[in-house]
């Protein structure tokens, strides 16, 4: 079934070709078949917002396509972007288990599907499947382990050129780039949400990027960033 | 000087649930026999940031500094652990590396628990399960707390008082 952006549906949990490769939900029989009648599969247009920072958990948001953007705000609008979640993340995990407010804002960045479990519906689903709350441990101790870095990122690195880089080397260092000696990476963010993630303005980052380039320690093609000198963006991250 | 040093550091935050605390009497027995507790001095480091992680420690009294470190040696105070608290949760769960450093502010009795047995009594006993997520939520709330003072300068609960 293909929906109105796109997207094409993935119908039920049980037969998904990408179920083994995710943390969450490669579950077992059982559980997987509780989970399969209580989630309810949802289509999301580009900036769609799942929940907002503050508001009551109503459930959790199983990411199965797409990406969201996770910030939190303060009161005069300044935002910061905490992460950007990939398909098999779950989102408003902790809120939910809890029952405290949602600690961020979830924004669609792409047309996505979630798979959305009511509150009641998920906190009984752990109760009664042991494996899943491994599961869910697995997942909180990976956003707790991002957290801890962001944390670092934000209380540690000096300068905005800093927490560039360390974003930029952390981007090249997925999907098998890792270990190119010019590692590429698609820049699906605009400088905004670049600024909004490294807790700096558009302006910085824009001329952030100029001087990379300049510097031909960067270049780009389009949307692709080509890391020209990694050493030398290395340095910059460790504040060198 | 000691009394100095320990005015220096804010109070811990407030945690007041204690580690499985609502459990059967007999599954608390079954933790119970999986502890070692051990008397450190303070100024102890019970695990390093980037270590492997090999069990939890749970504070039986005093206080832990948790930190992170910058490549390039800064130090930077995470949170202050109180009594009661479990440390290295998250990273023995995962079977990954500890995400911070806990060093103690104060002699105290550290409770241990081996990875090995932590794993084998939670898949024994699914009600401790269930405590250990929302154990683990309460962490994450305090560190997305501490990513929104940092990032933003502001903080849902009551500011910890600032470190000397």
């Amino acid at each position: 079934m293909l929906s109105p952006y796109g997207l094409d549906i993935i119908e039920s949990c049980l037969t998904c070709k990408t179920r083994s490769e995710r943390l969450f939900c490669d579950l077992p029989g059982a559980a997987l078949q509780t989970f399969e009648s209580i989630k309810y599969a949802t289509a999301y247009p580009k900036g769609a917002v799942l929940f907002v920072e503050g508001q009551a958990p109503r459930g959790i948001f199983v990411l199965c396509k797409g990406r969201v953007k996770m910030s939190i705000c303060a009161t005069d609008g300044k935002t910061l972007i905490v992460k950007i979640a990939e398909p098999g993340e779950v989102l408003g995990l902790s809120a939910t288990v809890s029952g405290k407010p949602y600690e961020l804002t979830a924004e669609t960045v792409d047309p996505c599907q979630v798979n959305f479990v009511k509150r009641d519906d998920f906190l009984r689903f752990l109760k009664e499947h042991s494996d899943a709350c491994f599961k869910v441990a697995e997942q909180l101790s990976e956003k707790y382990n991002n957290a801890c870095h962001e944390v670092r990122s934000l209380g540690l690195s000096h300068s905005a050129g800093e927490k560039l880089a360390k974003l930029l080397l952390e981007w090249s260092s997925k999907n098998g780039e890792a270990s190119k000696q010019e590692p590429r990476l698609k820049l699906a963010l605009t400088h905004e949400e670049i600024a909004q993630m490294i807790g700096t303005s558009r302006e910085t980052v824009t001329r952030l990027f100029a001087d990379l380039k300049k510097r031909q320690i960067i270049q780009t093609k389009g949307s692709t960033l080509v890391i020209r000198n990694k050493p030398a963006l290395k340095s910059i991250a460790a504040n060198n | 000087m000691e009394a100095v040093v320990q005015r220096s550091y804010p109070a811990p935050t407030e945690r007041p649930e204690r580690l499985f605390s609502d459990l059967t009497p007999e599954t608390s027995r079954d933790f119970d026999a999986l502890k070692s507790v051990v008397t450190c001095p303070k100024g102890s480091i019970l695990f390093r940031e980037g270590q492997p992680a090999r069990g939890i420690f749970v504070l039986c009294d005093g206080r832990a500094k948790l930190s992170v470190c910058s490549e390039s040696g800064k130090r930077m105070t995470f949170r202050i652990a109180g009594p009661g608290e479990i440390l290295g949760l998250s990273a023995t769960l995962a079977g990954s590396q500890h995400e911070i450093t806990a060093e103690l502010l104060d002699n105290a009795h550290v409770a241990t628990v081996r990875r090995k047995d932590l794993l084998g009594f939670l898949h024994e006993h699914r009600e401790a399960c269930l405590q250990v997520v929302n154990l683990l939520s309460e962490d994450l709330h305090i560190a997305y707390d501490r990513v929104r003072s940092l990032g933003l300068g502001r903080s849902r609960r009551s500011r910890a008082p600032r470190v000397q």
